[in-house]
Protein backbone atom coordinates (compact mmCIF):
# COMPACT_ATOMS: atom_id res chain seq x y z
CA UNK A 1 0.00 0.00 0.00
CA UNK A 2 1.14 3.53 -0.72
CA UNK A 3 0.23 6.85 0.87
CA UNK A 4 -0.51 9.68 -1.50
CA UNK A 5 -1.92 13.15 -1.25
CA UNK A 6 -3.81 14.76 -4.10
CA UNK A 7 -6.20 17.61 -4.69
CA UNK A 8 -9.37 16.76 -6.57
CA UNK A 9 -11.88 19.49 -7.39
CA UNK A 10 -10.19 21.80 -4.89
CA UNK A 11 -10.46 19.29 -2.04
CA UNK A 12 -7.32 17.69 -0.57
CA UNK A 13 -7.35 13.92 -0.08
CA UNK A 14 -4.84 11.84 1.89
CA UNK A 15 -5.23 8.29 0.66
CA UNK A 16 -3.68 4.88 1.17
CA UNK A 17 -3.89 3.12 -2.17
CA UNK A 18 -3.12 -0.23 -3.74
CA UNK A 19 0.00 0.20 -5.92
CA UNK A 20 -1.79 -1.39 -8.85
CA UNK A 21 -4.55 1.21 -9.05
CA UNK A 22 -4.71 3.69 -11.88
CA UNK A 23 -5.79 7.29 -11.34
CA UNK A 24 -9.11 6.31 -12.94
CA UNK A 25 -9.63 3.59 -10.30
CA UNK A 26 -8.90 6.02 -7.49
CA UNK A 27 -11.34 8.59 -8.80
CA UNK A 28 -14.15 6.11 -9.35
CA UNK A 29 -13.66 3.56 -6.61
CA UNK A 30 -11.98 5.44 -3.77
CA UNK A 31 -13.55 8.86 -4.22
CA UNK A 32 -16.86 7.82 -5.79
CA UNK A 33 -16.42 10.31 -8.64
CA UNK A 34 -18.08 8.15 -11.26
CA UNK A 35 -18.52 10.96 -13.78
CA UNK A 36 -15.13 9.93 -15.14
CA UNK A 37 -15.83 6.95 -17.42
CA UNK A 38 -13.79 3.96 -18.46
CA UNK A 39 -14.10 3.23 -22.16
CA UNK A 40 -11.30 1.57 -24.09
CA UNK A 41 -8.71 1.47 -21.26
CA UNK A 42 -5.90 2.22 -23.70
CA UNK A 43 -5.93 5.91 -24.45
CA UNK A 44 -7.97 5.84 -27.64
CA UNK A 45 -11.41 7.04 -26.57
CA UNK A 46 -10.84 9.82 -24.04
CA UNK A 47 -13.87 8.91 -21.88
CA UNK A 48 -11.58 8.91 -18.81
CA UNK A 49 -10.19 12.40 -19.51
CA UNK A 50 -9.52 14.61 -16.49
CA UNK A 51 -7.51 17.82 -16.13
CA UNK A 52 -4.30 17.22 -14.21
CA UNK A 53 -2.04 20.16 -13.34
CA UNK A 54 -3.53 22.23 -16.14
CA UNK A 55 -3.47 19.62 -18.91
CA UNK A 56 -5.96 17.01 -20.08
CA UNK A 57 -4.81 13.44 -19.50
CA UNK A 58 -6.27 9.97 -19.91
CA UNK A 59 -6.72 8.81 -16.32
CA UNK A 60 -6.65 5.17 -17.48
CA UNK A 61 -2.98 5.55 -18.41
CA UNK A 62 -1.67 7.10 -15.22
CA UNK A 63 -0.86 5.01 -12.21
CA UNK A 64 -2.50 6.30 -9.04
CA UNK A 65 0.78 6.85 -7.22
CA UNK A 66 2.00 9.07 -10.06
CA UNK A 67 -0.76 11.54 -9.22
CA UNK A 68 0.75 12.14 -5.77
CA UNK A 69 0.91 15.91 -5.26
CA UNK A 70 -1.18 16.67 -8.35
CA UNK A 71 -4.16 18.94 -8.76
CA UNK A 72 -7.02 17.28 -10.59
CA UNK A 73 -10.33 18.51 -11.97
CA UNK A 74 -13.05 16.01 -12.87
CA UNK A 75 -16.46 16.71 -14.39
CA UNK A 76 -17.91 16.92 -10.86
CA UNK A 77 -15.70 19.94 -10.19
CA UNK A 78 -17.07 22.18 -12.93
CA UNK A 79 -20.41 23.18 -11.45
CA UNK A 80 -19.97 26.04 -8.96
CA UNK A 81 -22.66 26.99 -6.40
CA UNK A 82 -25.36 25.22 -8.34
CA UNK A 83 -24.36 26.97 -11.56
CA UNK A 84 -23.12 25.02 -14.55
CA UNK A 85 -19.76 25.85 -16.10
CA UNK A 86 -20.20 27.83 -19.36
CA UNK A 87 -19.02 24.78 -21.29
CA UNK A 88 -21.64 22.54 -19.64
CA UNK A 89 -24.30 25.19 -20.22
CA UNK A 90 -23.40 25.41 -23.90
CA UNK A 91 -23.44 21.62 -24.36
CA UNK A 92 -26.94 21.46 -22.84
CA UNK A 93 -28.31 24.33 -24.90
CA UNK A 94 -26.85 23.19 -28.19
CA UNK A 95 -27.95 19.61 -27.58
CA UNK A 96 -24.42 18.26 -28.01
CA UNK A 97 -25.26 15.29 -25.79
CA UNK A 98 -26.88 12.04 -26.85
CA UNK A 99 -26.05 8.94 -24.79
CA UNK A 100 -23.71 10.98 -22.61
CA UNK A 101 -20.91 8.48 -22.07
CA UNK A 102 -18.22 10.56 -23.79
CA UNK A 103 -19.50 13.88 -22.44
CA UNK A 104 -17.54 14.24 -19.18
CA UNK A 105 -14.28 13.81 -21.10
CA UNK A 106 -15.49 15.87 -24.05
CA UNK A 107 -16.54 18.77 -21.77
CA UNK A 108 -13.21 18.72 -19.92
CA UNK A 109 -11.27 18.72 -23.20
CA UNK A 110 -13.40 21.67 -24.36
CA UNK A 111 -12.77 23.56 -21.13
CA UNK A 112 -9.04 22.87 -21.22
CA UNK A 113 -8.85 23.93 -24.88
CA UNK A 114 -10.51 27.26 -24.05
CA UNK A 115 -8.32 27.71 -20.96
CA UNK A 116 -5.20 27.46 -23.15
CA UNK A 117 -6.61 29.04 -26.30
CA UNK A 118 -9.61 31.32 -25.54
CA UNK A 119 -10.35 32.04 -29.18
CA UNK A 120 -9.76 28.85 -31.19
CA UNK A 121 -10.46 28.44 -34.91
CA UNK A 122 -12.76 25.61 -36.08
CA UNK A 123 -9.67 23.62 -37.00
CA UNK A 124 -8.17 24.16 -33.56
CA UNK A 125 -11.42 23.10 -31.89
CA UNK A 126 -11.52 19.87 -33.92
CA UNK A 127 -7.87 19.25 -33.08
CA UNK A 128 -8.47 20.06 -29.39
CA UNK A 129 -11.31 17.52 -29.19
CA UNK A 130 -9.60 14.89 -31.36
CA UNK A 131 -8.71 12.75 -28.34
CA UNK A 132 -12.36 12.21 -27.42
CA UNK A 133 -14.42 9.79 -29.44
CA UNK A 134 -18.21 9.99 -29.63
CA UNK A 135 -20.18 7.20 -31.26
CA UNK A 136 -23.55 9.01 -31.28
CA UNK A 137 -23.04 12.36 -32.92
CA UNK A 138 -21.11 13.68 -35.87
CA UNK A 139 -19.05 16.02 -33.66
CA UNK A 140 -20.58 19.14 -35.26
CA UNK A 141 -22.71 19.81 -32.20
CA UNK A 142 -19.62 19.77 -30.01
CA UNK A 143 -18.02 22.27 -32.35
CA UNK A 144 -21.11 24.49 -32.03
CA UNK A 145 -21.15 24.05 -28.26
CA UNK A 146 -17.49 25.04 -28.01
CA UNK A 147 -18.16 28.21 -29.97
CA UNK A 148 -21.12 29.02 -27.75
CA UNK A 149 -19.06 28.37 -24.62
CA UNK A 150 -16.40 30.69 -25.97
CA UNK A 151 -18.98 33.48 -26.19
CA UNK A 152 -20.26 32.79 -22.66
CA UNK A 153 -16.73 32.88 -21.30
CA UNK A 154 -15.97 36.15 -23.06
CA UNK A 155 -19.08 37.62 -21.45
CA UNK A 156 -17.89 36.47 -18.05
CA UNK A 157 -14.52 38.10 -18.28
CA UNK B 1 -0.64 -6.40 -12.16
CA UNK B 2 1.52 -7.44 -9.27
CA UNK B 3 3.40 -4.38 -8.17
CA UNK B 4 4.99 -4.65 -4.76
CA UNK B 5 6.75 -1.33 -4.52
CA UNK B 6 6.36 2.03 -6.25
CA UNK B 7 8.59 5.09 -6.06
CA UNK B 8 7.96 8.72 -6.88
CA UNK B 9 11.38 9.69 -8.23
CA UNK B 10 12.53 13.14 -7.17
CA UNK B 11 16.06 13.17 -8.60
CA UNK B 12 17.91 11.43 -11.40
CA UNK B 13 20.60 9.98 -9.12
CA UNK B 14 18.01 8.45 -6.84
CA UNK B 15 16.36 6.73 -9.83
CA UNK B 16 19.70 5.37 -11.03
CA UNK B 17 20.38 3.94 -7.57
CA UNK B 18 16.97 2.26 -7.53
CA UNK B 19 17.57 0.80 -11.00
CA UNK B 20 20.91 -0.55 -9.81
CA UNK B 21 19.29 -2.07 -6.74
CA UNK B 22 16.30 -3.72 -8.43
CA UNK B 23 17.66 -4.49 -11.92
CA UNK B 24 15.21 -6.42 -14.05
CA UNK B 25 12.60 -6.37 -11.29
CA UNK B 26 12.05 -2.65 -11.86
CA UNK B 27 10.54 -0.58 -14.66
CA UNK B 28 10.62 3.16 -15.19
CA UNK B 29 7.33 4.93 -15.91
CA UNK B 30 6.81 8.48 -17.10
CA UNK B 31 3.80 9.41 -19.26
CA UNK B 32 2.46 5.88 -18.87
CA UNK B 33 0.92 5.82 -22.34
CA UNK B 34 2.80 2.63 -23.23
CA UNK B 35 3.76 1.24 -19.82
CA UNK B 36 0.30 1.17 -18.22
CA UNK B 37 -1.14 -0.71 -21.21
CA UNK B 38 1.77 -3.17 -21.15
CA UNK B 39 1.26 -3.73 -17.41
CA UNK B 40 -2.43 -4.43 -17.83
CA UNK B 41 -1.87 -6.77 -20.78
CA UNK B 42 0.83 -8.47 -18.72
CA UNK B 43 3.39 -7.89 -21.44
CA UNK B 44 5.60 -6.67 -18.62
CA UNK B 45 5.30 -7.64 -14.97
CA UNK B 46 7.75 -5.68 -12.86
CA UNK B 47 7.63 -5.79 -9.06
CA UNK B 48 8.83 -2.24 -8.79
CA UNK B 49 7.68 0.83 -10.68
CA UNK B 50 9.68 4.08 -10.58
CA UNK B 51 7.90 7.24 -11.66
CA UNK B 52 10.09 9.91 -13.29
CA UNK B 53 7.30 12.19 -14.53
CA UNK B 54 7.88 14.79 -11.83
CA UNK B 55 11.67 15.12 -12.05
CA UNK B 56 12.28 18.70 -13.18
CA UNK B 57 15.78 18.11 -14.55
CA UNK B 58 14.35 15.64 -17.08
CA UNK B 59 11.72 18.11 -18.26
CA UNK B 60 13.94 20.83 -19.69
CA UNK B 61 14.52 21.89 -23.28
CA UNK B 62 17.81 23.77 -23.45
CA UNK B 63 19.33 25.88 -26.19
CA UNK B 64 23.08 25.60 -25.61
CA UNK B 65 24.13 27.80 -28.51
CA UNK B 66 25.31 25.27 -31.07
CA UNK B 67 23.33 22.38 -29.53
CA UNK B 68 19.79 21.70 -28.41
CA UNK B 69 19.27 19.34 -25.49
CA UNK B 70 15.88 17.75 -24.83
CA UNK B 71 15.34 16.07 -21.46
CA UNK B 72 14.04 12.50 -21.52
CA UNK B 73 10.89 13.57 -19.65
CA UNK B 74 9.96 16.36 -22.07
CA UNK B 75 6.42 15.82 -23.35
CA UNK B 76 5.31 16.13 -26.96
CA UNK B 77 3.18 19.11 -25.90
CA UNK B 78 6.29 20.85 -24.58
CA UNK B 79 8.00 20.38 -27.96
CA UNK B 80 4.93 21.62 -29.84
CA UNK B 81 4.64 24.70 -27.61
CA UNK B 82 8.37 25.51 -27.73
CA UNK B 83 9.50 28.21 -30.16
CA UNK B 84 12.83 26.41 -30.67
CA UNK B 85 11.32 23.95 -33.12
CA UNK B 86 10.10 26.28 -35.82
CA UNK B 87 11.77 27.43 -39.04
CA UNK B 88 14.35 24.88 -40.18
CA UNK B 89 13.51 22.59 -37.23
CA UNK B 90 9.79 22.50 -38.01
CA UNK B 91 10.08 18.80 -38.90
CA UNK B 92 10.34 17.87 -35.22
CA UNK B 93 7.44 20.12 -34.27
CA UNK B 94 5.33 18.50 -36.99
CA UNK B 95 6.20 14.97 -35.89
CA UNK B 96 5.34 15.67 -32.25
CA UNK B 97 2.13 17.46 -33.16
CA UNK B 98 0.91 14.37 -35.02
CA UNK B 99 1.38 12.04 -32.04
CA UNK B 100 -1.87 10.45 -30.79
CA UNK B 101 -4.16 13.07 -29.31
CA UNK B 102 -3.88 16.12 -27.02
CA UNK B 103 -4.13 13.85 -23.96
CA UNK B 104 -1.38 11.52 -25.22
CA UNK B 105 0.87 14.46 -26.15
CA UNK B 106 0.37 15.95 -22.68
CA UNK B 107 1.71 12.77 -21.07
CA UNK B 108 3.91 10.97 -23.61
CA UNK B 109 7.60 11.86 -23.62
CA UNK B 110 10.52 11.94 -26.04
CA UNK B 111 12.45 9.58 -23.75
CA UNK B 112 9.55 7.13 -23.67
CA UNK B 113 9.14 7.25 -27.43
CA UNK B 114 12.76 6.09 -27.74
CA UNK B 115 13.01 3.72 -24.77
CA UNK B 116 9.82 1.89 -25.67
CA UNK B 117 11.49 0.91 -28.94
CA UNK B 118 8.48 1.09 -31.24
CA UNK B 119 9.21 0.98 -34.96
CA UNK B 120 6.45 3.56 -35.43
CA UNK B 121 7.66 6.12 -32.87
CA UNK B 122 6.83 9.47 -34.48
CA UNK B 123 9.57 11.60 -32.93
CA UNK B 124 12.40 9.19 -33.75
CA UNK B 125 12.92 9.58 -37.55
CA UNK B 126 13.38 13.37 -37.27
CA UNK B 127 15.78 12.87 -34.36
CA UNK B 128 17.73 10.28 -36.38
CA UNK B 129 17.79 12.66 -39.34
CA UNK B 130 19.24 15.28 -36.96
CA UNK B 131 21.92 12.74 -36.01
CA UNK B 132 20.82 13.02 -32.37
CA UNK B 133 22.76 11.45 -29.53
CA UNK B 134 21.06 9.73 -26.59
CA UNK B 135 22.46 9.90 -23.04
CA UNK B 136 21.92 6.85 -20.84
CA UNK B 137 22.84 7.25 -17.20
CA UNK B 138 23.70 4.40 -14.87
CA UNK B 139 25.86 3.92 -11.80
CA UNK B 140 28.73 3.31 -14.22
CA UNK B 141 28.37 6.83 -15.63
CA UNK B 142 26.89 8.23 -18.82
CA UNK B 143 26.75 6.18 -22.01
CA UNK B 144 26.30 8.34 -25.12
CA UNK B 145 25.17 6.67 -28.31
CA UNK B 146 23.87 7.87 -31.68
CA UNK B 147 20.12 7.34 -31.96
CA UNK B 148 20.28 5.04 -34.99
CA UNK B 149 22.94 2.87 -33.34
CA UNK B 150 20.90 2.93 -30.13
CA UNK B 151 18.37 0.55 -31.66
CA UNK B 152 21.08 -2.08 -31.96
CA UNK B 153 22.35 -1.49 -28.43
CA UNK B 154 19.29 -0.23 -26.56
CA UNK B 155 18.73 0.88 -23.00
CA UNK B 156 19.77 -1.61 -20.32
CA UNK B 157 17.83 -2.41 -17.18
CA UNK B 158 20.15 -0.28 -15.01
CA UNK B 159 20.05 2.75 -17.32
CA UNK B 160 17.90 5.87 -17.41
CA UNK B 161 17.46 7.85 -20.62
CA UNK B 162 18.23 11.38 -19.42
CA UNK B 163 18.51 13.41 -22.62
CA UNK B 164 18.68 13.61 -26.40
CA UNK B 165 20.87 16.23 -28.02
CA UNK B 166 21.69 17.37 -31.52
CA UNK B 167 23.55 20.16 -33.33
CA UNK B 168 21.41 23.14 -34.19
CA UNK B 169 20.88 23.32 -37.96
CA UNK B 170 22.65 26.11 -39.82
CA UNK B 171 20.93 28.56 -42.14
CA UNK B 172 21.45 26.29 -45.16
CA UNK B 173 20.08 23.18 -43.41
CA UNK B 174 16.50 22.02 -42.93
CA UNK B 175 14.60 19.21 -41.22
CA UNK B 176 11.34 17.96 -42.75
CA UNK B 177 8.77 15.33 -41.75
CA UNK B 178 5.91 13.47 -43.38
CA UNK B 179 3.56 10.85 -41.94
CA UNK B 180 0.94 8.46 -43.19
CA UNK B 181 -1.59 7.42 -40.56
CA UNK B 182 -4.94 5.75 -41.07
CA UNK B 183 -6.67 8.94 -39.95
CA UNK B 184 -5.73 12.31 -38.54
CA UNK B 185 -5.95 11.75 -34.79
CA UNK B 186 -5.13 8.73 -32.64
CA UNK B 187 -3.40 6.94 -35.48
CA UNK B 188 -0.34 4.78 -35.14
CA UNK B 189 2.01 5.69 -37.96
CA UNK B 190 1.95 3.40 -40.96
CA UNK B 191 4.87 5.21 -42.51
CA UNK B 192 6.96 8.19 -41.56
CA UNK B 193 9.87 9.89 -43.22
CA UNK B 194 12.13 12.68 -42.16
CA UNK B 195 14.87 14.35 -44.16
CA UNK B 196 17.70 16.63 -43.10
CA UNK B 197 19.24 18.43 -46.03
CA UNK B 198 22.29 20.69 -46.22
CA UNK B 199 22.25 22.88 -49.33
CA UNK B 200 25.22 24.49 -51.03
CA UNK B 201 25.30 26.28 -54.38
CA UNK B 202 21.83 24.99 -55.25
CA UNK B 203 22.80 21.38 -54.68
CA UNK B 204 22.44 18.88 -51.88
CA UNK B 205 25.77 18.97 -50.06
CA UNK B 206 24.78 16.33 -47.53
CA UNK B 207 21.54 14.60 -46.58
CA UNK B 208 20.17 12.23 -43.99
CA UNK B 209 16.89 10.45 -44.61
CA UNK B 210 15.28 8.46 -41.79
CA UNK B 211 12.21 6.25 -42.01
CA UNK B 212 9.79 4.96 -39.40
CA UNK B 213 7.66 1.80 -39.59
CA UNK B 214 9.58 0.58 -42.65
CA UNK B 215 11.70 -1.89 -40.69
CA UNK B 216 12.03 -3.40 -37.24
CA UNK B 217 13.36 -0.04 -36.07
CA UNK B 218 13.43 3.50 -37.40
CA UNK B 219 16.54 3.77 -39.58
CA UNK B 220 18.59 5.77 -42.08
CA UNK B 221 17.85 5.17 -45.76
CA UNK B 222 21.41 5.09 -47.02
CA UNK B 223 20.62 4.26 -50.66
CA UNK B 224 18.44 7.35 -50.92
CA UNK B 225 21.06 9.48 -49.19
CA UNK B 226 23.85 8.29 -51.47
CA UNK B 227 21.82 9.01 -54.55
CA UNK B 228 20.74 12.52 -53.48
CA UNK B 229 24.16 13.70 -52.34
CA UNK B 230 25.56 16.23 -54.84
CA UNK B 231 22.31 16.36 -56.85
CA UNK B 232 20.04 19.28 -57.48
CA UNK B 233 16.85 18.56 -55.53
CA UNK B 234 14.12 18.76 -58.16
CA UNK B 235 11.11 16.74 -59.33
CA UNK B 236 13.30 14.44 -61.36
CA UNK B 237 15.79 13.58 -58.60
CA UNK B 238 12.95 13.13 -56.10
CA UNK B 239 11.32 10.54 -58.40
CA UNK B 240 14.59 8.62 -58.68
CA UNK B 241 15.03 8.81 -54.89
CA UNK B 242 11.57 7.26 -54.49
CA UNK B 243 12.58 4.38 -56.79
CA UNK B 244 15.77 3.88 -54.73
CA UNK B 245 13.73 3.64 -51.55
CA UNK B 246 11.31 1.18 -53.15
CA UNK B 247 14.26 -1.00 -54.17
CA UNK B 248 15.53 -1.01 -50.56
CA UNK B 249 12.05 -1.86 -49.31
CA UNK B 250 11.71 -4.75 -51.77
CA UNK B 251 14.73 -6.39 -50.19
CA UNK B 252 13.95 -5.50 -46.59
CA UNK B 253 10.22 -6.28 -46.55
CA UNK B 254 10.31 -9.25 -48.93
CA UNK B 255 7.37 -11.56 -48.33
CA UNK B 256 5.58 -9.16 -45.98
CA UNK B 257 1.87 -8.72 -46.67
CA UNK B 258 2.20 -4.96 -46.20
CA UNK B 259 4.89 -4.54 -48.87
CA UNK B 260 2.67 -3.83 -51.90
CA UNK B 261 0.74 -1.20 -49.93
CA UNK B 262 3.79 0.45 -48.42
CA UNK B 263 5.53 0.47 -51.80
CA UNK B 264 2.78 2.64 -53.25
CA UNK B 265 2.24 4.77 -50.16
CA UNK B 266 5.91 5.59 -49.70
CA UNK B 267 5.97 7.64 -52.92
CA UNK B 268 3.69 10.31 -51.49
CA UNK B 269 5.41 10.37 -48.11
CA UNK B 270 8.96 10.69 -49.43
CA UNK B 271 7.86 13.17 -52.10
CA UNK B 272 6.18 15.31 -49.43
CA UNK B 273 9.25 15.27 -47.17
CA UNK B 274 11.66 16.10 -49.98
CA UNK B 275 9.45 18.73 -51.61
CA UNK B 276 9.38 20.55 -48.30
CA UNK B 277 13.18 20.54 -48.34
CA UNK B 278 13.15 21.60 -51.99
CA UNK B 279 11.03 24.66 -51.14
CA UNK B 280 13.43 25.58 -48.35
CA UNK B 281 16.41 25.14 -50.71
CA UNK B 282 14.85 27.56 -53.21
CA UNK B 283 14.31 30.11 -50.45
CA UNK B 284 17.91 29.77 -49.30
CA UNK B 285 19.13 30.49 -52.85
CA UNK B 286 16.77 33.41 -53.38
Amino acid sequence: MKNISLTVNEKVYELTIDENMRLLDILREELGLIGTKEGCSEGECGACTVIMDGHTVNSCMIMGFQADGSNITTIEGLEKDGKLDPVQQAYVEVGAVQCGFCIPGMVLSTKNLLDHNPNPTDEEIREGLSGNLCRCTGYNKMLDATKKARKYREGEE
Amino acid sequence: MTLKEVYNGKEVNEVVELLHKYGSRAKVISGGTDVVIALRNEKISPEVLIDISKIDELKKIEDRGDHIVIGGGVTFTQIVESDLFLGNLLGLHKACKMVGSPQIRNMGTIGGNIANGSAAADSVPPLIALDAVVSLLSQNGVRKIGLEAYYHDPIKENELLTEVSFAKPKENEVLTFSKLGLRKALAISRLTLSSFVEFEGGKVKSVRVASGALAKFPMREVEVENYLTGKVLDEESVEVAIEKLKDSMDIRLKGRSTLPYKRVAISTILREALEEAMKFGEEVRA
